[in-house]
This record gives structure tokens, C-alpha cells and sequence, in this order.
């Protein structure tokens, strides 16, 4: 459907497109259980807060370790009971399978197992650190996912850096001229960009600057198929960045640091660049880290309009041809970045105050 | 969060006018749809194929010679009434799952919460193809696949909102005095977060309309010949070429209705609490 | 890679057939790009069954029989075979010097390889039940022989068509699976869901009818990507970056008038597309019920505004252009459009304006299949018929139609399928009981369609047809057009020489690309 969407603290909520995501161990954590112990206030707290991050850290992992097994036997479970098997799938085209060797393929594929044993049998080897291998043309699951990792990363990357460059200054402009037309105008120009279907632009995309005016290939994965992609995806995200920017320069702009500093004289440029600017980069980067988990694995669409051969093109495929091992693989790889990167950054709140810095 | 709030009277400002004017053309459009379509959206050979727009056919003709006017307005139904009938369902599931969790006592906390964390852990485009292939096709499934996929975004909003109340000393108040948990929920900590929650559902409300069209467009949403506008562009993204109007029309009236509620999403919230317009921050 | 050590290993020994190839090559070495919407499966034609996966197995391997445009079998790697009295037992005469990629000598025994292996039940091939109630197959010299179990009349057919390719056994000499062959490509690279690499085969020696060129390709190289969305390869193609795709059905049309683009049709693709009933369920167990919905479709229309024009009406439970096909006596045979007839029959079973009939309409998505299905449901309602069309993914599709067969009892159903083969017996597998999606028919047809398979020839034919006429009178199936999937190829001008084969086979070996 589409592309998966912008994880953000709760209450930035998300005026953005799909599910405003909201990523709950981060946050959740932080509020309603023992989050992490604040920062040490004095040298003999120290010790005190290095036995309590590692705590931390070491629950975090748990818990995370236990999200993905829950996950794996989930999937697992629910690729099973939709319609359609593997052999159903593959033979579509070609029904001269008699019925009986399709039985025996299944028996094969030990699909003729109870669901819950396939699941089991996959969970085990999920814990052994094998993914399996796939049912059509039989690769190794994780060879495959391997392979279009850095594919996935590089325009998830690139995506994200388009959004970061346009959506920091546009925040930016918005936060300085704030309840000003401008202001108005920048965000409305923002919320523009992720109120348009992916797909939809991307076939425009690809409509003016592929066909039109010959500027970028149409379909591959190289450097300059990148353009195309990374620009829509950018465009689609710009305005998660620029709300974050906006109001995370809005709140700085009211601390007293900055009032003092401009009592102090300071110009009023660098108090903007230099002491509200940096310190609300920071969370921007914990938000962008958040999209980044979900932009990997929920770029399916983009991928697939722009041919790019990363690992959502091989979910979706997978997901028409039943391909369970396949599936289960991209769900594992998916739910284990979302999770790792949750986990770090709940980490990372730990040992990083942002109020730290604004001293 | 209980920072002293800044109120100075003014305008309503031009983003929220923006939105409040797009929705309300939206919203009238889809109401008035059946009088506004000048031709039945589903009739074939209305006009030639593929006809460029004119003055007889506003937006021209799709593949079938149907008016593609009549059909965008016709979608406006369809699409407002997917929206709908999702973030309500998704609201109401989620919602209960973030009270429940943080009123229901510590270990239905953990419980839930651990659900919330591994509902979000699933790719939900998949989760969507799943569950469309799971239930069949059609307009109602479409719109429970995608309700289901806005239960963790919804369940988790309400969880934060009911903890942040759950500190209030009212709800100590409350509890002392003896009342339980269920009444306290619904007498009031519901009508302390029930304005925002509001504005989460507004927002919900246009991703639904996108994933709506999404799943359209994978063509396992609404069915044709139904003039949903992710089916009308799902069909007609070929004639991208030849009769670019069939993708441009019911493409721009996604942007518009969308734009329209995250707009007016956006500019409610920060009505309602200005304050809320900064990031959240770790255990501020 | 080890295709590619191997290519490296490979003695250039193109000599012997310089001077035919030379004759007609260009003079500028050339490469080919086309752009699929889906890649192969895998190369292992034993295991694969997606004609996208064919498509590219069949450049790299070659069969033992061949066949011409009009369904004759011809020799291929095979230069001959004879028949027994009984019609059980084939032998086979290989060709000698016939040379795999890697450069090992294709033989006899390589063939026997194929068939044991294809037959293995650790293979699991999905088309190993098209090889026939094989009992044995015995190796001499260079001839091999194949002993069957009872006579099985497809069988050359099948041997002449692109699931039966041959591989050589060094195919599966190392850890890891290696498509080598002794087609007109070899295998250089392959990077799955995004391009495959072949270049020509020096070596290469055509036997098939369809071909004029001899010997190697005149092209050198051929790159195969997948570019999954079809706006995306149509505009690769107008812009140059590719010189062939499988268009989108709706420029396919725009393209065909254009000087600059060229549109192929697979006219041997053996494709047939017809509407099906569950027709255990009332009122579609009543044939004249059966009858009027098939008299309500407009064929015409699914063909000319549906496919844009590009494919043909269809009157046979086969494709056109296959054995013991007549699509006269199919049509007298079955119903034509008269929507008014079909009102009668309708009200004289009952229904009409105060009662009308509901079904559903089952169907997957496929490019012209859904502008088909919407006129269809506008064809029902003009009869009166309310039709809700269902689509599914195709997986599910299958799956839930093997459910609706079942069932006596129920929503009544129309539905849609295409089938595919180089012979009409997929009958067989259609239409005998339980039949694919448990659609098979009864006692007496599983006889029939048995019996076909037991001759050859003219009686082949008369029992062939026989079953057709019974499916077309008794409305089991309504033809709707052929081809129906996969069957057009578009590409620039200067592409010279491209041809579609039998099951929608790609021919590269006369393709020419002039500047």
C-alpha cells in the first residue's frame, strides 16, 4: 500500500501521511516504566548510573531479542492462514501439475506439516541464524536479503538525506518567522509533499524527468537511478523533517539560554545556527533514525515503480508467490531494524540528556 | 506539558483556513456527490474513449468512454467514507487498548504494551496484502485492513495521553476517593484526552485515505468498477501516456482531501495546546 | 560466477560453423536489452513452471523435438524416432557432435539424465506428469529409447515444447545448480529480480522450424531486466534505455500504429482464455442458465475495448492453432452473443426483472482481464444477471476457486481462467475429475479425456473434438479470447527479426539490431 511512515514521539503525532508512527519502546518506556536513570548530577552518582545503563542496556537487548522471536512466530503464523499456497501459486500458470505431484511438492516443502510445526521448525531456525531457503528457484533466504541490503540502505539513506536538506531549512524558515505568513506558508508547502500518493508521484516522476526531458534512467539500481527515487521519497518525508525542525527550534527559541545569550550581544545569526539550531538537530536525528528503520523495509512501492532491487521488491514478490521463508525473512529483517534501532536510541536518551548540551 | 500556555487572540490562521476550505469543498462534494455527477459514474460510453477534458466532460473520459468527473466526484464518497469508517474502528479498538493498558493495572501494562511494540515491528504494506488476501477483496475488507493497521498507531496515542493524565493528581484524587478504574475512564480522564485524541483521529483520517488508494492501487481494494480513486488510478496508470487526465484528476483529488485533513489536523492541535507543538522529549 | 568460469574455460571453436554464421551476421557486434515485468523463478528447467521462467530456460536449453507453425512435430536434438505398432515405445536417434557450453558432448546419455531426473521424486518437477506413464528409458549407442506404461499420444508435442528442455548433466556437477545447455544463449551473469546476462552461443546449431538463421545468434549479447512497473518499462522503451519490453496492453495498441516501435503478438502462445461456471451450484447446474450467461457476453467487445484490439475472440475450450482445433465447428458448437435469447432462457428458468439472478464474478488481476470483467458485468446486467465482481491475487484466487469447485451449495459463481499448453490436452488436466481447482466433470468425461490420450492421429482428433463439443453444448465453458497474458513483445524500430513461439517462447536467434 504505502510506504511505511514517520515514527515520531507521540504528541508530534503526525499531521503526516500513513501511520504516524509512533515508536513505542522509545518513548512508551521513558514514561510509563523505569526509564533510564537521568544523567549523573555529581562525580559519586557515577557508578550508580554506569550499573544502571547497563541494566538498561542489557533489558533492552532482552526485549528485543523477545520482540523478534514474537515476531517470527506471528508471521509465521499469519502468512500460513492466508489462501493460497506456495505450489497453488507457482502452478497457476502452469496447471498441467497433476494434483498428485503438487501433493508431493507440498510434502517436499513440508507444507503438509501442521502450521504450528512449519512455524516451530522456522522459529528454530531463525535462533540458529538460519533464515531457510526459498521455495521458488531455491536461494538462500538470507543470501538474497544480503544482497539488497546495501540496495535498501543506500536509497533509504538517500531519501532521507533529501528530506533532511530540504526540510531543516524549510523548518527553519517556518520556526524564525513563527505565526508569520511565512511560517504558514513553508509548513503548508511541507504537508503538500506528504499528502501525495508515493506511487502517484512516482510515476510522474518518472512521466517528466525519465521521458519528457531524458534526464535520469528509467529503471536499475545504480547512481543515477538513484536520483528519482530518493527525490520522491524525500519529497514524501520533507515534511516529517520540517515539523520536527519547526518545533523543536520553537521550544529552543524559548529557553533562557537563548534569551541570555542574546542579551549577551551575540548575533543574532549565531544564536540561531549555533545555539538553537544544533542542539534541536539532535532530535531531529533521534526522529529520522526512527523513519529510517521503517523506510528500509517499507519503501516496497518505490522500490518497485523505480525497479530498484532492494529487499521490498523481494517481499512483495514473495508475498504474491506465497514464498513463506522469503516473507518470514523480510519480516525478520524488518522487525529486527525497527527494533534494533528503537533499542539504541532508548539507549542513547540514556546517555544523552539534550539538556545537557544547552548549558 | 504543564508549562504555562501562551494564548494570544488572533485570525484563525491561513493554514487552518486552508484546510477547514478544502475539507469543507470535500466533504460537500461527497455529500452532494449523486447531484453534483452530471452522468452515472459506472455508465459506459457516456462519451468517446479516452476523451481529453471539455466542456461536456469536465475532467474528459476514462477507458470505457465513462465521464471521469462524475467518477472522481462519486470517489470523494467512497474514499471520505473508507476514512471514515477505519479511524473510527481503529480508534475505538486502539483507544481502548491505551486506556486499558495504562488503567488496567501492571502486568495488562506490560502485556499490552509488548502487543503495541510487536504490532508496530510488522511491514504493515505486508500485513495489508496479508490480511486483503486473508478476508477477500472488497470495499468493507479494504477498510478493516486498513482500520487494523491503524490500531497500534491509535493504541499507543491513547496510552501516552491516558499516563500523562494518570499523573494528574485529580485521578489520585479520584482513586482515593475510592472510584473504580472503569468509571474513573470514562467519567474523566475520556474528556481530558477526548480533544485530542480528536486530532489524532484527523490525522488518522487522511492516512487512511492514502492507504485506501494504496491498496487500491496493488488492486486488492475496492473493486472495479467502483470509482475509488486509487482503483480509478490504478486502472488507468497506463494511459499515462495517451490520457493522462484519468491519473491527473483523481490523483489531485487525493492530494487535495489529504492535504485538507492533515492541514486542519495540524493547525487543531496546535490550537489546542501550543505548547504540544514541541517535540517530546525523553522523560521531560 | 561458475557460469562465467566456464565461459572463460570455454575453447573458442566457433570454426566449424564460421562460415555459415559470418554469412549473415552485421557488422556491428550487437547487444539487446529487453525489459520483463517479472523475472525467471530459476534456471533449473526441472523445477521451474512460470513461462517467465521458461522464456529464459528455453534460450539455453534446446529439446529433442521440434515443432512448425502449424502444431507439425519436426526433429530437433533428436534427428529422428520411430514409434512402435503399440504406440508405447519411442526411440530416439541423437544427433552426433552436439556441444554444450562448457564444451562437453551432449549425447545420448545426457538425455536419459534429463527424463530420470525430471522424473525423480526428489526433483519434485512440476511437469513431471507431463511426461507420460514413462516406464523405462534404455540407452544404446546413440539412440535412447523410451518405453510407456500405456500409450500416450501428447508426448511428442510435449517433447517439442519448451518445458521439456535439455540440459547437460554438467548442469549439476557442482555444489551448486549451473544452467548449461546447448541453446543459442549461455548463461554469463544473473542477479535475480534485476537483469540476467546471456551472450551467444558460438557453437549454436538450430533445428527448430521457426528459426531461418543456422548457426549462432547475430546478436552477441542479450540482457534480460525486469522492471516490474509498466509505466516505468514503457518508458524505458520510448526513451531509448531499453530496445524491447512487454508493453502495457493500453500503448501496446498506440505503439502498433507508430513507425518508431514495432509490437509482436504471440500468435502460437496456445493461450485461451474462457468463463467457467460452479456449475454444482443452482441455478448454474441448469445449462440453459449456463447457457444465457454466455449468450449475454459480447466477445467482441472483451477483445476489441478490453484487449485494446490485440487479441482474437475465441471459440474452442483450446487455444486456436492447436491439434485437432476447429474453431468453426466450435463455434457452431457453442453459443454466440444474443442477448435477447438469453433473456428467454433466463425468465423460462425462472428468473427475470421482479427476480433477478445474482452471481459473483471470480476473477485475478490481469492486464485487459479487468476492462474485460467490467464490460462482462455491464453484459450480465443487461440481461438482467447482478454480477459482483471479486478480484484476487492470483495465488488466492486458485486457492478459493479449488473451494467454490468443491461445493454444491453456495453463492452460484461465474469465473475466469487461462490456460496454456502446445497440444490440447490440458483438457486433461482441466477437466478431469478432481480436475485443476477441482473443476473436473464426471465419470464419462475422465473416460474421454483418458481415452484421448490412448491415440494418435485422426482418431486422436475425433475424440478431441468430441470433448470440446460436449463441453461448448453443455455450456461447461464459455471461449472468451485468445491469447490472453504475457503475449506481446514491443520494440524499437531497429529491432529486426524477433519472433514469439509456441507457449509464448522468445526467438532471438534472427533478431538484427540496425543503427
Amino acid at each position: 500500500m504505502r510506504e511505511k511512515v514517520a515514527a515520531q514521539p507521540p504528541d508530534e503525532g503526525g499531521g503526516t501521511r500513513g501511520l504516524p508512527l509512533t515508536r513505542p519502546s522509545g518513548t512508551l518506556s521513558r514514561k510509563g516504566r523505569g526509564g533510564p536513570p537521568s544523567r549523573p548530577r555529581r562525580q559519586t552518582d557515577v557508578e550508580t548510573w554506569v550499573a544502571g545503563m547497563i541494566t538498561l542496556i542489557a533489558r533492552r537487548i532482552a526485549t528485543a531479542f523477545m520482540t523478534i522471536l514474537a515476531v517470527v512466530v506471528l508471521s509465521g503464523l499469519l502468512v500460513h492462514v492466508v489462501p493460497g499456497d506456495p505450489v497453488t501459486a507457482m502452478m497457476a500458470q502452469s496447471v498441467t501439475a497433476s494434483p498428485e505431484v503438487m501433493a508431493e511438492m507440498r510434502s517436499q516443502l513440508g507444507l503438509d506439516l501442521p502450521v504450528w510445526q512449519q512455524v516451530a521448525r522456522y522459529a528454530g531456525g531463525v535462533l540458529t541464524g538460519d533464515l531457510g531457503t526459498t521455495i521458488r528457484g531455491n536461494e538462500p533466504v538470507a543470501r538474497l536479503l544480503l544482497e539488497r541490503l546495501p540496495n535498501t540502505f543506500i536509497l533509504a539513506a538517500s531519501g532521507l538525506g533529501v528530506a533532511l536538506v530540504l526540510g531543516v531549512p524549510l523548518g527553519f524558515i517556518a520556526a524564525i518567522n513563527r505565526g508569520r505568513l511565512a511560517d504558514t506558508a513553508v509548513m503548508i508547502i511541507a504537508v503538500l509533499g506528504v499528502s501525495i500518493p508515493g506511487f502517484w508521484l512516482g510515476l510522474a516522476m518518472i512521466q517528466i524527468f525519465s521521458l519528457k526531458l531524458g534526464w535520469f534512467p528509467v529503471a536499475g539500481t545504480n547512481a543515477r537511478n538513484l536520483v528519482l527515487p530518493a527525490l520522491t521519497l524525500g519529497l514524501i518525508y520533507c515534511a516529517l523533517v520540517a515539523r520536527m525542525t519547526r518545533s523543536a527550534l520553537i521550544e529552543i527559541l524559548a529557553e533562557d539560554y537563548i534569551r541570555t545569550a542574546r542579551a549577551r550581544g551575540l548575533r543574532e545569526r549565531e544564536v540561531l545556527l549555533v545555539h538553537a539550531l544544533k542542539p534541536a538537530l539532535i532530535s531531529i536525528v533521534t526522529v529520522v533514525g526512527l523513519v529510517f528503520a521503517y523506510l528500509m523495509g517499507g519503501q516496497v512501492i518505490i522500490e518497485n515503480v523505480f525497479s530498484w532491487n532492494g529487499i521490498g521488491r523481494l517481499a512483495i514478490q514473495a508475498m504474491l508467490q506465497r514464498d513463506y521463508p522469503m516473507i518470514q525473512g523480510f519480516i525478520v529483517v524488518f522487525a529486527t531494524s525497527v527494533v534494533v534501532v528503537s533499542m539504541s536510541l532508548d539507549i542513547l536518551y540514556g546517555i544523552l540528556d539534550p539538556r545537557m548540551r544547552q548549558r | 506539558m504543564n508549562a504555562p500556555v501562551r494564548r494570544r487572540r488572533r485570525r484563525l490562521p491561513l493554514n487552518v483556513l486552508l484546510g477547514l476550505g478544502l475539507a469543507t469543498i470535500v466533504v460537500a462534494v461527497a455529500v452532494l456527490a449523486p447531484v453534483i455527477a452530471p452522468f452515472d459514474p459506472m455508465r459506459m460510453a457516456a462519451g468517446p474513449r479516452l476523451a481529453a477534458p471539455s466542456l461536456a466532460h469536465l475532467f474528459g473520459t476514462d477507458e470505457f468512454g465513462r465521464d471521469l468527473f462524475s467518477r472522481v466526484v462519486r470517489g470523494a464518497h467512497l474514499s471520505l467514507g473508507i476514512g471514515l469508517a477505519a479511524v473510527v474502528a481503529g480508534l475505538a479498538v486502539g483507544g481502548l487498548i491505551g486506556l486499558v493498558a495504562a488503567f488496567a493495572g501492571r502486568l495488562v501494562e506490560a502485556v499490552l504494551l509488548r502487543v503495541i511494540d510487536l504490532l508496530y515491528s510488522f511491514p504493515d504494506t505486508l500485513i495489508a496484502l496479508a490480511l486483503v488476501a486473508f478476508l477477500g477483496p472488497g470495499l468493507v475488507n479494504a477498510t478493516i485492513a486498513i482500520a487494523v493497521s491503524l490500531v497500534p498507531f491509535y493504541a499507543r496515542v491513547a496510552y501516552s495521553l491516558a499516563v500523562a493524565e494518570r499523573a494528574k493528581p485529580y485521578v489520585e484524587a479520584a482513586r482515593l476517593a475510592g472510584i473504580g478504574s472503569g468509571r474513573l475512564v470514562r467519567v474523566h480522564v475520556m474528556p481530558n484526552i477526548g480533544q485530542s485524541l480528536i486530532v489524532m483521529a484527523t490525522l488518522g483520517f487522511s492516512s487512511a485515505i492514502l492507504s485506501a488508494a494504496g491498496l487500491s492501487f496493488l488492486g486488492l481494494g475496492v473493486q472495479p468498477p467502483s470509482p475509488e480513486w486509487g482503483a480509478i488510478l490504478a486502472s488507468g496508470r497506463n494511459y499515462i501516456t495517451k490520457a493522462p487526465w484519468i491519473l491527473i484528476f483523481p490523483g489531485l483529488a487525493i492530494c487535495m482531501t489529504v492535504l485538507a485533513f492533515n492541514l486542519l489536523g495540524d493547525s487543531l492541535r496546535d490550537l489546542a495546546d501550543p505548547r504540544r507543538t514541541a517535540p517530546q522529549r525523553a522523560g521531560a | 560466477m561458475t557460469a562465467l568460469k566456464n565461459m572463460l574455460k570455454m575453447p573458442v571453436a566457433a570454426a566449424l560453423l564460421a562460415g555459415t554464421a559470418l554469412a549473415a551476421q552485421p557488422a556491428v557486434a550487437a547487444g539487446l536489452t529487453v525489459a520483463r515485468s517479472v523475472d525467471a523463478d530459476g534456471l533449473d528447467i526441472h523445477k521451474v513452471s512460470t513461462t517467465q521462467s521458461m522464456q529464459v530456460t528455453n534460450l539455453l536449453f534446446d529439446t529433442l523435438l521440434t515443432m512448425d507453425r502449424s502444431g507439425g512435430i519436426h526433429p530437433g536434438l533428436a534427428s529422428g524416432y520411430t514409434l512402435s505398432e503399440d504406440g508405447k515405445t519411442y526411440v530416439f536417434t541423437i544427433r552426433d557432435g552436439l556441444k554444450c557450453h562448457d564444451g562437453s558432448a551432449f549425447d545420448a546419455a545426457a538425455v536419459k539424465f534429463n527424463i530420470d531426473r525430471a522424473l525423480d521424486p526428489a526433483t519434485v518437477s512440476p511437469n513431471a506428469s507431463s511426461w507420460g506413464p514413462i516406464d523405462s528409458v534404455a540407452v544404446e549407442g546413440s539412440t535412447v529409447t523410451v518405453t510407456m506404461k500405456s500409450p500416450y499420444g501428447p508426448f511428442t508435442a510435449f517433447l517439442a515444447g519448451m518445458q521439456s528442455g535439455l540440459m547437460c548433466p554438467s548442469s549439476v556437477a557442482g555444489a551448486e545448480f549451473t544452467p548449461i545447455g546447448t541453446g543459442p544463449f549461455k548463461l554469463v551473469s544473473w542477479t535475480r529480480n534485476d537483469r540476467i546476462e546471456l551472450a551467444a552461443n558460438p557453437d549454436y546449431v538450430n533445428f527448430s522450424p521457426l528459426i531461418e538463421n543456422p548457426g549462432k545468434p547475430h546478436l552477441d549479447t542479450l540482457t534480460i531486466m525486469v522492471v516490474p512497473e509498466a509505466v516505468a518499462r514503457m518508458a524505458a522503451l520510448r526513451s531509448g534505455e531499453v530496445d524491447m519490453v512487454e508493453p502495457s496492453l493500453e500503448e501496446a495498441a498506440d505503439l502498433k500504429d507508430d513507425d518508431a516501435f514495432k509490437v509482436y503478438a504471440a500468435d502460437l502462445s496456445g493461450q485461451q482464455v474462457f468463463a467457467a461456471f460452479t456449475w454444482k451450484i443452482a441455478p448454474l447446474d441448469n445449462p440453459n442458465v449456463r447457457k444465457a450467461i454466455g449468450m449475454a457476453m459480447n466477445r467482441d467487445a472483451y477483445a476489441t475495448i478490453g484487449f485494446e484490439g490485440l487479441v482474437d475472440v475465441a471459440n474452442c475450450p483450446v487455444a486456436p492453432n492447436l491439434f485437432a482445433t476447429d474453431e468453426e465447428k466450435c463455434a457452431s458448437w457453442g453459443v454466440s452473443y444474443d442477448p435477447e435469447a438469453a433473456k428467454a432462457l433466463l425468465a423460462e428458468a425462472g428468473y427475470g426483472p421482479d427476480k433477478p439472478l445474482k452471481v459473483k464474478l471470480l476473477v485475478h488481476k490481469l492486464q485487459g482481464w479487468d476492462q474485460m470483467h467490467q464490460i462482462m458485468q455491464q453484459d450480465l446486467a443487461a440481461i438482467g444477471v447482478e454480477a459482483e465482481i471479486e478480484t484476487r491475487e492470483v495465488a488466492a484466487f486458485f486457492d478459493y476457486m479449488g473451494t467454490v469447485n468443491g461445493k454444491a451449495e453456495g453463492e452460484p459463481a461465474v469465473w475466469t481462467m487461462g490456460m496454456s499448453g502446445a497440444d490440447p490436452d490440458y483438457l486433461y488436466f482441466l477437466w478431469k475429475q478432481p480436475g485443476f481447482t477441482n473443476m473436473g466433470l464426471s465419470d464419462t468425461m475422465d473416460a474421454e479425456l483418458e481415452a484421448q490420450r490412448a491415440l494418435s492421429g485422426d482418431a486422436r482428433a475425433a475424440k478431441v473434438q468430441e470433448i470440446q463439443q460436449y463441453l461448448l453444448e453443455n455450456a461447461y465453458a464459455v471461449p472468451l479470447v485468445s491469447p490472453g497474458w504475457g503475449w506481446l513483445m514491443a520494440s524499437t524500430a531497429k529491432v529486426d527479426g524477433f519472433k514469439m513461439g509456441h507457449m509464448v517462447t522468445l526467438l532471438f536467434n534472427d533478431v538484427t539490431v540496425t543503427e
